[in-house]
């Protein structure tokens, strides 16, 4: 980690601009950002505002049009394992089965095939895959797909996690588990996360802190700091009972609400990012 | 595949009663042969009725003699080798440039974009339409035959190629990447194995294409290969080895698409699923 700054990730006078047929379309507005080591990121806002862009260009998939992103101190020029990716489009290969896609960063790192097999074993438990193991992805439900694609990112332990609404498509029960091993794994392995969401009880639940974007070309408008995780996590069940937690949740509902509602009356108007709504 | 007719009503609960897996098999093979059958019996209505002399149309019965007699003087063999390996050789050569020329149109848009056209111009320039050219440069040889089954066998693979690779999903291979991957895995673990049922798939066209052409491109080369031996035969008339050679044609085509070919397409897509979802 770089020496001078306690942040893993910075973004830098980000804008971007996606090149079409009829001409320059922007995706983002402009946005600064700074994530510290070990901090658990969220991001929501309304479709189409950027939060994918912005994501992609974290990874080093885009090169930004305007402004940079910094990575332990390091200019991004492109993807790597120090930052591990879960798409929204989810991305395992149809042509592996569950094992072979949880492992295959493993495969890559030249990791063992015993231990390799152990981690895998872990991950398939952990995500309720068991039994699934030498299935193929089109043999899976979509929320199954989406779980082999976090154990997948998972098993390659990289340093940064980002995550597109890796849970939209998984059933309710099974969203909790994940949600709080999440939550627990995150934070006793130290991990950066930034991730999407468009749930506001997911984003104030696994986050440190959830960023609210504006609508398109959108802004970081708001970000709101929640009470540090402890060493446990987080538990719904608590999470749900809990006044303070609660308190957030609607101030964050109602910046998302107001972005999608009077947001769209007032087309071309910049939102105030220090605009709080307690 | 074969519907099977179950005779006995299965009594309550237990399993309908299959017939014997060699009474299935002939019931299997008679649904494929009786279309043969029907187009046999035609013929022969049609050399009875109308009273056609043997230089007009043979009988069913006499091709099969001769057929048998091809194939005892081991004739039928030595044409059908010819044939066989030229065809051979044209898969090979063209799996060994053309997919490695699809690849690398087919991994830069830019190229894949401005060489779609030019593809699709030679795919419309058959074979068949070079061979005058191929004559003035390499004479009534081999060579000839060669470069027209190659030239028709290679378009399609490399245009199936860049196809399926194209087809590819980008985010399989930035996932990778994510993981670490170099390129030279992205291409192993993302490129090959996502292209291969295009790749298949056009090794399948291009060899239906090829042995066509092959056969015409034989008829007027006259350097052995089943084109020559029917071209030949209607040089005295003999209608029947003519028959023979174009049973075998089909014979041969279908043995190879139906027992290497389609096996191979099969397990590729039997394995990679529904690629695209
Ligand atoms: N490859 C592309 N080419 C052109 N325009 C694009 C491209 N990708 C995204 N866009 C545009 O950029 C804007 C932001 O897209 P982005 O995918 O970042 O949105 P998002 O916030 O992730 O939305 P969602 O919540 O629906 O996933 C959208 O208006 C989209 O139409
Ligand atoms: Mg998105």
């Amino acid at each position: 980690m770089d020496a001078t700054s306690p942040d893993k990730i910075i973004v830098e006078g980000f804008q971007h601009f996606f090149e079409t047929a009829d001409g320059p379309v922007q995706a983002t507005g402009l946005i600064d950002l700074k994530i510290p080591a070990a901090e658990f990121v969220t991001l929501v806002g309304p479709s189409g505002c950027g939060k994918t862009t912005l994501l992609k260009a974290i990874a080093g998939f885009i090169t930004p049009t305007r402004g940079r992103i910094v990575c332990d101190g390091k200019t991004v020029t492109g993807p790597g394992r120090d930052r591990g990716v879960v798409f929204q489009e989810l991305a395992i290969l149809p042509w592996r089965t569950v094992r072979r896609n949880i492992g295959h960063g493993l495969e890559i790192a030249g990791v063992p095939k015993a231990e390799r097999e152990r981690t895998v074993a872990r991950l398939v438990a952990l995500t309720g895959l068991k039994g699934f193991e030498d299935r193929y992805p089109h043999e899976l439900s979509g929320g199954m797909r989406q779980r082999v694609a976090v154990a997948r990112t998972w098993a390659a332990d990289p340093d940064i996690i980002l995550m597109d609404e890796p849970f939209a498509a998984v059933d309710a029960m099974t969203r909790l588990t994940l949600q709080e091993e999440l939550a627990s794994l995150t934070f006793s392995t130290r991990k950066t996360v930034f991730f999407i969401t468009h749930s506001v009880d997911e984003a104030v639940f696994l986050a440190d802190r959830v960023l609210v974007m504006s609508k398109r070309p959108g802004r970081i408008k708001a970000s709101i700091e929640v009470p540090r995780r402890k060493a446990g996590g987080r538990d719904w069940e608590s999470f749900t009972t809990d006044p303070e937690m609660q308190a957030i949740c609607e101030q964050v509902l109602r910046l998302v609400r107001d972005e999608r509602m009077d947001g769209a009356a007032r087309p071309g108007e910049t939102p105030d990012p220090l605009k709080e709504a307690s | 595949m074969t519907m099977t007719a179950v005779s006995a009503p299965a009594a309550a609960g237990a399993p309908p009663r299959r017939p014997s897996p060699l009474a299935s098999g002939l019931l299997g093979a008679g649904k494929f042969l009786a279309p043969f059958a029907a187009v046999v019996a035609l013929w022969w209505a049609i050399k009875a009725g109308f009273d056609l002399p043997d230089r007009i149309l043979v009988s069913p019965y006499q091709v099969l003699v001769t057929f048998w007699n091809l194939l005892s003087r081991g004739v039928l063999a030595d044409y059908a080798a010819t044939s066989l390996y030229q065809i051979g050789v044209a898969v090979v050569v063209s799996a060994v440039v053309g997919i490695p020329l699809g690849f690398a149109i087919g991994s830069n848009a830019y190229v894949a974009r401005a060489l779609g056209l030019f593809l699709r111009f030679f795919q419309g320039v058959s074979g068949i339409s070079w061979l005058p050219l191929a004559i003035i440069w390499f004479g009534f040889t081999d060579t000839t035959v060669q470069v027209i089954v190659v030239y028709t066998l290679v378009v399609p693979v490399i245009f199936n190629t860049m196809l399926g690779v194209r087809a590819i999903p980008p985010s399989y291979a930035l996932a990778l990447r994510s993981l670490g991957a170099g390129t030279f895995r992205v291409v192993k673990d993302v490129y090959l194995p996502g292209a291969l049922p295009s790749i298949v798939v056009g090794l399948r066209l291009g060899m239906g294409y090829g042995w066509r052409a092959l056969i015409a491109a034989e008829m007027l080369i006259r350097q052995g290969g089943l084109g020559d031996l029917i071209f030949g035969a209607r040089t005295f008339g003999q209608i029947d080895r003519i028959i023979c050679g174009m049973i075998a044609i089909g014979v041969l085509y279908v043995v190879v698409d139906r027992l290497i070919v389609q096996p191979i397409e099969n397990l590729t897509v039997a394995r990679w699923g529904v690629l695209r979802k």
